[in-house]
């Protein structure tokens, strides 16, 4: 057998996959800097804050919290283990509405980041 | 980024990441609050709050009964009557002594300051027995009534002994004569 059989694969591939995933994770880096240096995310944060709570949100995600404490027990319950047990619910149970306009205005700002790149 | 679409597709992407991290800090924010909440034990569900009554309310009878069996044997004591006994007796009344008002229960220390077991009041007793028995000495024999061994009833004593002796002494005499 040829050791050129087990020679690792051409890296042109590897390359173009990483450099496709590192291009996604630099964008995302990039558009993440853009938004906090121009406070858009402080802006994002506090509105989604806002809309979550009005909805009633926050106030189920609480209840989920009390009812994990109430059957681990006070004092066992980790911030993390809180974090694993409500963020499917969590992520899941966010009103369309609410989804609807976060996306939208983000969208807004990737299209007017882009352009000003 | 190659077409149109793929940007799209990737924008949507990418906003929706945006998005996601957003409500991850969001959740982050009340688990952290939450878990703050639950070990502080701040915020009490109704259940937990009603296990916790019944936890105090059964170590609160723990340790009243113990205590009642103290209490009823030694200061409530309650007789078939169902009456309870404070331990201090409270009524108040006249001295007969000095005929100020006392109370029952402070009656025997008051007693002894003012009968004279007390310092102060040995002395004023017999300050004003001397000077009834220096009265009754210059007039009659002194009867020799001095019931306390104070200095001054000794002195008293033994001023009065030579005549006391004296008295004897004649009384013997009259015996041996007679």
């Amino acid at each position: 057998m040829k050791h050129s059989v087990n020679r690792p694969p051409t890296p042109d591939k590897d390359d173009a996959a990483e450099g496709f995933e590192k291009d996604e994770v630099t964008l995302r880096e990039i558009i993440n800097v853009k938004l906090v240096e121009s406070g858009e995310k402080e802006n994002l944060m506090e509105l989604v804050r806002d809309r979550l709570v009005e909805c009633g949100w926050k106030d189920e995600m609480r209840i989920a919290c009390r009812e994990h404490v109430k059957k681990k027990g006070r004092k066992d319950v980790t911030v993390d283990e809180l974090i694993r047990v409500i963020t499917p619910k969590g992520r899941a149970s966010v009103p369309d509405s609410v989804k609807a306009e976060l996306l939208n205005r983000i969208q807004n700002f990737i299209v007017s980041a882009a352009l000003c790149v | 980024m190659s077409g149109a679409d793929g940007n799209k597709s990737s924008q949507t992407e990418l906003s929706s990441q945006v998005f996601l991290d957003l409500v991850d800090s969001v959740i982050a924010d009340v688990a952290s609050e939450c878990h703050r909440v639950a070990r502080l034990g701040l915020d009490r569900d109704l259940e937990v709050v009603e296990e916790e009554l019944r936890l105090s309310v059964e170590a609160r009878a723990k340790v009243a009964d113990p205590s009642n069996n103290l209490e009823t044997n030694t200061k409530f004591v309650v007789d078939i009557f169902g009456q309870t006994h404070p331990p201090v007796a409270s009524e108040v009344f006249n001295c007969m002594n000095c005929g100020r008002q006392i109370v029952a229960g402070r009656f025997a220390p008051h007693l002894e300051k003012c009968m004279g077991k007390g310092r102060k009041a040995r002395a004023k007793a017999t300050r004003s027995t001397t000077a009834a028995q220096n009265r009754y000495a210059r007039h009659s024999p002194n009867p020799r009534y001095s019931p306390y061994p104070n200095s001054v009833s000794e002195n008293q004593l033994a001023s009065g002994s030579p005549g006391v002796a004296g008295e004897d002494c004649t009384v013997r005499e009259n015996v041996k004569g007679g």
